[in-house]
C-alpha cells in the first residue's frame, strides 16, 4: 500500500530593508555582535515600536506578486511568549490581519504546472540569535527586530519535488522584487515544512511532522522523502505517527526529533495597542504594485519567445538574476541572443568560476562581450580566437583592441584567401589527384594547411568553401 | 512659588533649595526614589536656555520616566539596578525648556496601585497628614509638589493615577488627550489607557507644563499631529456661557456630606458667574462595569508589556540552573505579590478560551462606556464630580479592594478619561476636616484649553491655587 503525501510550507523572510522593522538601528548581516542595536529592539522599559514603511512597501510588493488580496488597513497584533531570544517576551506579528490573504504561486512539475494556493502573507519582527556553548548561551541581538514576512502555504503539494519547486519558485521571486536577500545558508530564509501521509482517495489530514532548519532547496527535498519513507514505514507496521517536531540532519541524511508538540501552546494573541491601525493609501498601494519590475516567469517567457531561446537556457539565465541581468545587458549591444545566451551560461560561467568569483563580482563589460559576439557573427574573429579574446575582456580590455594588437583579425577576404589557397594548391598536387579520386578528405588536410600559412587567421569556413570551388576549376 | 516666579531667581539656587528640602523632607514624606546629584551642572545648562518655558525650574519625575544614566527603577525590585540608556521624550523636553531634574519619586510598583503602599522603597505619606496615605499611583510626584518642594512633577495616569492623588493632596493633577504627550520611554503599566500627565499647585503652571510636553514624537505612533496651543497665554477665567454637566452617578454615590455641601457651594458660584450647571446620569450599569472592564484590560495589556522584565538583559537577576529558570526566579522575586496578581488576572482573560468572554468583551463594554461618555459630552463643555469618595485614607485601613467596594462608581470613575481618552483634570475644592478634597472635570478630545480655562475659573472660586502643605521636617 502506498500513500498519499500532503505537504505544506511555511516560509520566514527577512526583509532588505536598511532599518529594523520597529526601530531606527541598522539592519546588517556578519556585523559584531550586538553592535545593531537600540533600545527598542532590547526591549528596554518604555520603549515602542514605530512601523518601517519600506518593509509593508515590500510586503505589499510580495504579497502582489503572490496574487494576494491587499489589506489596506495594517495592524498589528502580540504574540506572548518567554523566551530569552525574544527581548520583549513577545513579538509583533500580524495574525488577525495579515497584509496579504489568499493568493496562489504557480510551480513546474513533470504533470505540468500547478497552483500551489497561498494561505497568507504577513510581517513581523525576527527574535535574536543564540549561541549554545558548553559554558551557557550567548545572545546576539543584531538580528532582533529584523522585519520579516511569513508566506504560509496550503498543503498543495504531494512530493519532495514540488516542495523544492515552490521553495525555488519563492526563493527566485522574492529575490527578482528586491524583497529579501533569500539566503537560506545565511538564514534570511528560512523553512519550515509540514508533512503527512494518507490513504489516496481521503479526505482528512493524518498526523504531521514538521520539519524546520532547512537550510537549502535540496535538503529540504531530501528531508520531505527521507520523511515520507520514515512516516509510510511506520504506518506500514501499524504504528501511528507522533505529532513532534523535528530537524533534519545533514550528516546522517535524515530527519530527527527535536520535541513532542503536547498540545497547542496559547500565545494569547491580542491587538498591538501601540500602533494604531494604518489605512494605507490606495495609491500608494497601486504605485507599488504597477513597479514590482520584471518577475521571472514573465522574463522567461520573453526569452524564449522574443529571444528565441530553448526553454533550458532560459531557465538557467532567469534562475540567477545578476546572471540574467548580465543576459539582458549585452543583449543591448548584439542581437545575436542564442549566441549571447551559450556565452554567458557556458563561458561567463566557466571564466568566473575560474577566478573564483562570483556572479556579483563578474568584471565583464557587457558591451566587450556584445561587439565580441558580433565580431564573431560577422566572421571578423574565429570561435578559437574569440575565446582568446573573451579572456583578455574577463580582464577589462576592449575586444576591438585585443584583436588589433594580437593581429588576429580573420581573413574573410576572399581575394586575399584564393592568393593563399592557390599557393597552398599548388604545392600539394598529390590532394588534388586524390580529391578527383574521391577521396573527401584531402579538402581537410589542405585546410589545414591554408590556416597553417595564414597563422590562423584564415575564416576556416570560407576557407573551405573556396578550397572546393578552387578543386573543381582543377 | 509659581513657575514664573523661579524663573526670576537663580537656577543655581532652585536647584539647591529644592534639593535640600526634598532631602530634609525624605524621612517625613518618604517620596523619592533617587535623588539627582548633578543638580548644579543642571543648573549651569539651564541658565544658557533664556527662552525656555521651565528654565532654571525644580521639578521631579515619576521613576517610571526614562532617564538615561540615571537609576530607573518603577518602583519595582526588578528595576532596583536599572540604569537607563536613553532618555524618554518628556525628558528631553523638559531639559530643553531649561527644568532642573531634583528627584525621581516613588510611585506604586510599575504604576499598578492607587496608594501607593505597593512601592519598593515603601508608602509615601501625605504632606497634610503623614499617618495618611498620598494616594497613587503617582504618589511621590504629588507629595513633592504639595509639600512645595517642586513647582511641577511628571506623573503618569492609566486609571486616575494623577488625579486621585492630587485630589488626596490637595494639588492640581492633569492629565491631557490619550496621544498630546509622547509616551516614549514611559515605563508602561498598560498601553491603550497609560497617559503623561503632572501635578502643580495652580493651572497657571499646569498651562505651561502643557505646552512643554505636548506635540507630536514619531517614536510614538498613538501621539498626535494637533497643534499645540499656547495655553499660558490663551488661559481665560471667564466661566459665563459655559456648560457644564454634573454627573450624579458620583455625587449620588458619594457619602461624605462635607464634601457634597462644599461641591454644592462651588457649583452655586459658577451659576451665580453665569455658567450653565445642569446634571446628567450616565448608564449606572456602564458605570458599575467601569472598574471591572479596567482590571481585564490594563492587566491583559500589562501582562504583555512587562514580559520584557525578565532578569536577562537588564534589571535584578536571581540565579538558576536554565535560562527559562533565571527569568522564572528574577519575575518570582522581582515583583510583589500584588503585582503578580495582575499579571496572573491579565493572562487569564487572554487566554484562548477565555479571550471572548473577557478581553474581547472588556473591550466592546469600553466602547460602550466610551460612546456614552462622548454623548454626554455633546452638549457640555465639561463633565465635573467630586474625585474621590473621600479625604485620603489612614496608610493602616487602607486597601484598594475596600476603597472600591465602599465607593464602586465614586472611587473609580475617573477611569472615564483612560477609557476615552479625553482630556481631564483635579482642581482642589476645599478641605474636609483639614485634608483635601478635589473635583474632577472632563472635556471633550484635545480641548485642553476648554478644561484649564474651567479649571482656572473654579481656581478662582475655591481661592485655593499656590497653596501648600507645611510639613516638618
Amino acid at each position: 500500500m502506498s500513500f498519499e503525501t500532503v505537504i505544506g510550507i511555511e516560509i520566514h523572510c527577512e526583509l532588505k530593508t536598511k532599518t529594523k522593522m520597529f526601530s531606527s538601528a541598522p539592519v546588517a548581516f556578519g556585523e559584531a555582535a550586538n553592535t545593531c542595536v537600540n533600545e527598542v529592539d532590547l526591549g528596554h522599559p518604555g520603549t515602542l515600536p514605530a512601523v518601517n514603511k519600506k518593509a509593508i512597501e515590500l510586503a505589499i510588493r510580495a504579497a502582489t506578486a503572490l496574487h494576494c488580496e491587499i489589506d489596506p488597513v495594517v495592524k498589528f497584533d502580540r504574540k506572548n511568549y518567554y523566551y530569552s531570544d525574544l527581548p520583549k517576551g513577545f513579538q509583533i506579528t500580524q495574525q488577525f490581519h495579515p497584509i496579504g490573504s489568499g493568493g496562489f504561486v504557480e510551480i513546474d512539475t513533470d504533470n505540468g504546472p500547478k497552483k500551489i494556493r497561498v494561505n497568507r502573507i504577513h510581517m513581523e519582527e525576527d527574535t535574536a540569535k543564540q549561541f549554545h556553548l558548553s559554558n551557557g548561551t550567548m545572545i546576539d541581538f543584531n538580528r532582533a527586530g529584523t522585519p520579516l514576512v511569513e508566506i504560509v502555504s496550503e498543503a498543495d503539494m504531494r512530493s519532495g519535488k514540488e516542495a523544492a519547486a515552490y521553495v525555488e519558485k519563492l526563493r527566485t521571486m522574492l529575490y527578482y522584487l528586491g524583497v529579501s536577500d533569500v539566503r537560506m545558508e545565511e538564514g534570511s530564509m528560512r523553512c519550515d515544512v509540514n508533512i503527512s501521509l494518507r490513504p489516496y482517495g481521503y479526505e482528512s489530514y493524518g498526523t504531521k511532522t514538521e520539519i524546520k532548519n532547512l537550510n537549502s532547496i535540496s535538503n529540504v527535498q531530501k528531508a520531505i522523502e527521507f520523511e515520507m519513507a520514515r512516516q509510510s514505514d511506520l504506518l506500514l507496521h501499524g504504528q501511528t505517527i507522533t505529532q513532534e517536531t523535528r530537524r533534519y540532519d545533514e550528516a546522517s541524511r535524515g530527519t530527527i526529533s527535536m520535541r513532542k508538540k503536547e498540545g497547542d501552546v496559547d500565545y494569547k494573541y491580542f491587538p498591538e495597542p501601540n500602533i494604531f491601525p494604518i489605512r494605507l493609501d490606495d495609491a500608494w498601494i497601486k504605485s507599488i504594485q504597477e513597479n514590482l519590475g520584471e518577475l521571472p516567469q514573465q522574463r522567461k517567457v520573453r526569452y524564449i519567445q522574443q529571444y528565441g531561446l530553448m526553454e533550458r537556457d532560459a531557465d538557467v539565465l532567469v534562475a540567477v538574476k545578476e546572471l540574467s541581468d548580465f543576459y539582458d545587458e549585452v543583449c543591448k549591444y548584439c542581437k545575436e541572443y542564442k549566441l549571447i545566451a551559450n556565452w554567458t551560461i557556458t563561458e561567463l560561467n566557466a571564466a568566473l568560476n575560474k577566478r573564483n568569483l562570483t556572479i556579483q563580482e563578474n568584471p565583464c563589460d557587457p558591451k566587450y562581450l556584445g561587439d565580441m559576439i558580433n565580431m564573431i557573427k560577422k566572421q571578423e574573429i574565429s570561435g578559437k580566437q574569440a575565446k582568446i579574446v573573451f579572456e583578455e575582456i574577463m580582464n577589462g580590455k576592449d575586444p576591438q583592441k585585443v584583436v588589433e594588437e594580437k593581429g588576429m583579425k580573420q581573413m574573410s577576404d576572399s581575394s586575399a584567401l584564393l592568393k593563399i589557397i592557390n599557393e597552398v594548391l599548388n604545392n600539394n598536387p598529390q590532394s588534388i589527384e586524390d580529391f578527383k579520386n574521391g577521396k573527401d578528405r584531402a579538402v581537410g588536410f589542405l585546410v589545414g594547411q591554408v590556416m597553417k600559412a595564414s597563422k590562423g587567421q584564415a575564416n576556416p569556413a570560407l576557407t573551405n568553401r573556396l578550397i572546393q570551388e578552387e578543386l573543381k576549376k582543377r | 512659588m509659581r513657575i514664573t516666579d523661579y524663573k526670576k531667581q537663580k537656577p543655581a539656587e532652585n536647584a539647591k533649595d529644592a534639593l535640600a528640602k526634598a532631602k530634609a523632607l525624605q524621612p517625613v514624606l518618604n517620596a523619592v526614589v533617587t535623588f539627582y546629584e548633578d543638580t548644579k551642572q543642571q543648573a549651569d545648562a539651564a541658565d544658557a536656555k533664556a527662552e525656555g518655558l521651565l528654565r532654571g525650574v525644580p521639578i521631579a519625575l515619576k521613576d517610571n520616566v526614562s532617564t538615561k544614566d540615571v537609576r530607573t527603577t518603577a518602583s519595582s525590585r526588578i528595576l532596583d539596578n536599572y540604569v537607563p540608556v536613553y532618555d524618554a521624550a518628556i525628558t528631553e523636553k523638559l531639559r530643553d525648556a531649561g527644568a532642573i531634574f531634583i528627584a525621581k519619586a516613588s510611585m506604586d510598583e510599575l504604576g499598578m496601585g492607587g496608594t501607593n503602599l505597593n512601592a519598593y522603597t515603601g508608602k509615601v505619606n501625605n504632606p497634610w497628614d503623614v499617618t495618611r496615605i498620598s494616594g497613587g499611583s503617582s504618589g511621590g510626584s504629588a507629595a513633592l509638589v504639595a509639600s512645595g518642594v517642586v513647582p511641577m512633577a511628571i506623573g503618569t495616569d492609566t486609571g486616575d493615577s494623577v488625579r486621585k492623588p492630587a485630589a488626596y493632596c490637595g494639588v492640581i493633577g492633569m492629565k491631557p488627550t490619550y496621544g498630546r504627550i509622547s509616551r516614549y520611554g514611559i515605563i508602561p503599566y498598560a498601553s491603550s489607557l497609560d497617559h503623561v500627565g503632572f501635578f502643580t499647585r495652580c493651572v497657571e503652571d499646569a498651562a505651561v507644563t502643557l505646552q512643554v510636553l505636548a506635540g507630536r514624537d514619531d517614536r510614538d505612533l498613538t501621539s498626535s499631529f494637533e497643534p499645540v496651543l499656547d495655553y499660558s497665554n490663551h488661559l481665560d477665567d471667564r466661566i459665563e456661557g459655559k456648560r457644564i454637566a454634573i454627573l450624579d452617578n458620583v455625587q449620588n454615590a458619594v457619602k461624605d456630606e462635607e464634601s457634597l455641601k462644599q461641591f454644592d457651594t462651588l457649583m452655586k458660584s459658577l451659576r451665580a458667574k453665569g455658567a450653565v450647571i445642569e446634571h446628567i446620569t450616565l448608564r449606572n450599569d456602564l458605570m458599575q462595569a467601569l472598574l471591572p472592564t479596567y482590571s481585564i484590560l490594563a492587566n491583559a495589556e500589562a501582562t504583555a508589556n512587562h514580559s520584557n522584565l525578565d532578569g536577562i538583559r537588564f534589571g535584578m537577576r536571581e540565579p538558576g540552573a536554565s535560562v527559562e529558570e533565571v527569568m522564572i526566579n528574577s519575575r518570582t522575586k522581582g515583583f510583589s505579590p500584588a503585582v503578580r496578581k495582575r499579571f496572573v488576572t491579565g493572562s487569564y482573560s487572554l487566554f484562548v478560551e477565555n479571550q471572548d468572554r473577557l478581553f474581547r468583551k472588556a473591550q466592546k463594554v469600553r466602547r460602550l462606556i466610551v460612546q456614552e461618555l462622548e454623548k454626554a459630552l455633546q452638549n457640555y463643555d465639561a463633565v465635573i464630580a467630586c474625585a474621590a469618595g473621600s479625604i485620603a485614607p489612614h496608610a493602616e485601613d487602607t486597601s484598594e479592594e475596600k476603597l472600591s467596594q465602599t465607593y464602586l462608581v465614586a472611587e473609580n470613575h475617573m477611569l472615564l478619561g483612560n477609557f476615552s481618552g479625553y482630556p481631564s483634570i483635579t482642581v482642589p475644592l476645599g478641605f474636609v476636616g483639614g485634608m483635601p478634597i478635589g473635583v474632577s472635570l472632563t472635556a471633550k478630545p484635545f480641548e485642553e484649553q476648554q478644561l484649564l480655562n474651567i479649571a482656572a475659573a473654579i481656581e478662582k472660586e475655591t481661592g485655593l491655587a499656590d497653596q501648600t502643605a507645611e510639613v516638618k521636617a
